[in-house]
């Protein structure tokens, strides 16, 4: 490869071994760690991943690597580690199954399977009875896939703001109401309080630019004839609430603005004096 | 005749609402569909409903408890308000086709004294 300019050590660190940050994790919770076994799923999952971004930019394969060294941190075994490697290509790539079955060990098959399936169920009851299975599927096979969930949440939620509102929205609340208790069925603590503190901050920061654009048209409307002034603030506010995300709420409330003024003339004039002004 | 100003954008209101005059819409629905922002919008339907050309109402309660959000207002064409609209962008659009026809008949000297 042609570099004009020498890289910074860590990058050119993390070119030359893209998991450079699992294994100083593994060295330290799993210094018996398969190594090899996890550089070489980590290439297959690279592979198949190759070209697709993630909402920041970063290559999709940025990821589960993510996942895993959450995972890793935890001191998971190797099968959940390559699991979580895999974890998003038979969903998202043209890696099916039969062929990761084929390449990789039965168990490590079963894990990617059952997170699928987990993925996919939609809506919140859904949800809520594929969890609920996948707990009593336990011994251990079940957390482990249900740990790869919240591992998988946690990367989900630090990397929040990249999403647009909505989904922000949506996600927070299913973390709060599904995954939090998961996580602390599970006992697993630290990332119980992580999701937790990260959902409700998206929540909490909804709210307030929510409210913060609502006062703005409150404040706009009072210049508009008293008697008309409270239907046009509640339609505002209404509309406003319907609004997805914080750019489409700040763009009708700066439009609204502009309008009012031109609004507050018309609605002062009496109509049929409007009418003989031309 | 007392009418509304039909300016560019009371044109684009009306077309919008009379693509399907009996139904009801709500303004973020109207500012989409007439491709309008809400601070052009507003003032024009608060004008229109001066004129009673248009009407509005507030949602039913059962609806929007049920979504779970504020209750929206709707608006509508009023029967005289889609005629008079009719008409009036009728008589619009058939003076800018003289308008174009004289314009492409006067063309050619033009050009000859640009020339």
């Amino acid at each position: 490869m042609n570099r004009p300019l020498p890289l910074p050590s860590r990058e050119a660190a993390a070119e030359s071994d893209p998991i450079s940050g699992l294994r100083a994790i593994l060295e330290v919770t799993r210094p018996d760690a398969d190594v090899e076994l996890i550089k070489r799923t980590y290439d297959v999952a690279a592979y198949w991943h190759q070209g697709q971004k993630r909402r920041s930019g970063d290559p999709y394969i940025t990821h589960p690597l993510a996942v895993a060294a959450i995972l890793a941190g935890l001191g998971a075994d190797d099968e959940t580690l390559c699991a979580a490697l895999l974890h998003d290509t038979t969903e998202d790539t043209a890696y099916t199954l039969a062929a990761l079955r084929s390449e990789f060990s039965a168990g490590i098959a079963a894990m990617v399977e059952a997170f699928t399936t987990l993925d996919k169920a939609r809506g919140r009851r859904e949800r809520k009875v594929a969890v609920a299975q996948a707990m009593g599927a336990a011994e251990s096979g079940g957390t482990r896939v249900l740990a790869m969930k919240l591992a998988d949440r946690l990367h989900n939620m630090r990397t929040l703001h990249f999403l647009p509102q909505e989904k922000q929205l949506r996600k927070s609340r299913e973390t709060l109401n599904i995954l939090v208790p998961v996580a602390q069925q599970l006992s697993m603590d630290t990332i119980k309080s992580e999701l937790e503190t990260l959902a409700s901050a998206a929540l909490e920061r909804n709210r307030h630019a929510r409210k913060a654009s609502g006062r703005l048209l409150a404040a706009t409307a009072a210049l508009l004839p008293a008697a008309r002034r409270t239907r046009w603030r509640e339609e505002w506010l209404g509309e406003l609430h319907t609004l997805p995300t914080r750019r489409r709420r700040a763009g009708f409330v700066a439009h609204t603005l502009l309008g009012v003024l031109r609004m507050a003339l018309s609605l002062r004039r009496p109509p049929i004096s409007s009418g003989q002004a031309r | 005749m007392k009418r509304p100003k039909m300016t560019g954008p009371v044109q684009k209101v009306l077309r919008a609402m009379l693509k399907d005059p009996t139904v009801e819409r709500y303004g973020l629905e109207i500012s989409q569909q007439a491709d309008l922002e809400t601070g052009t919008l507003y003032p024009i339907l608060a004008r229109l409903e001066d004129w009673d050309w248009v009407t509005s109402r507030w949602e039913d309660p059962e609806r929007h408890i049920r979504q779970g959000r504020p209750r929206r207002r709707y608006y509508r064409l009023t029967e005289n308000g889609a005629e008079q609209a009719r008409l009036a962008l009728a008589e619009i659009s058939l003076a800018s086709q003289k308008r174009r026809s004289r314009l492409s008949a006067a063309q050619p000297s033009t050009l000859r004294t640009s020339l």
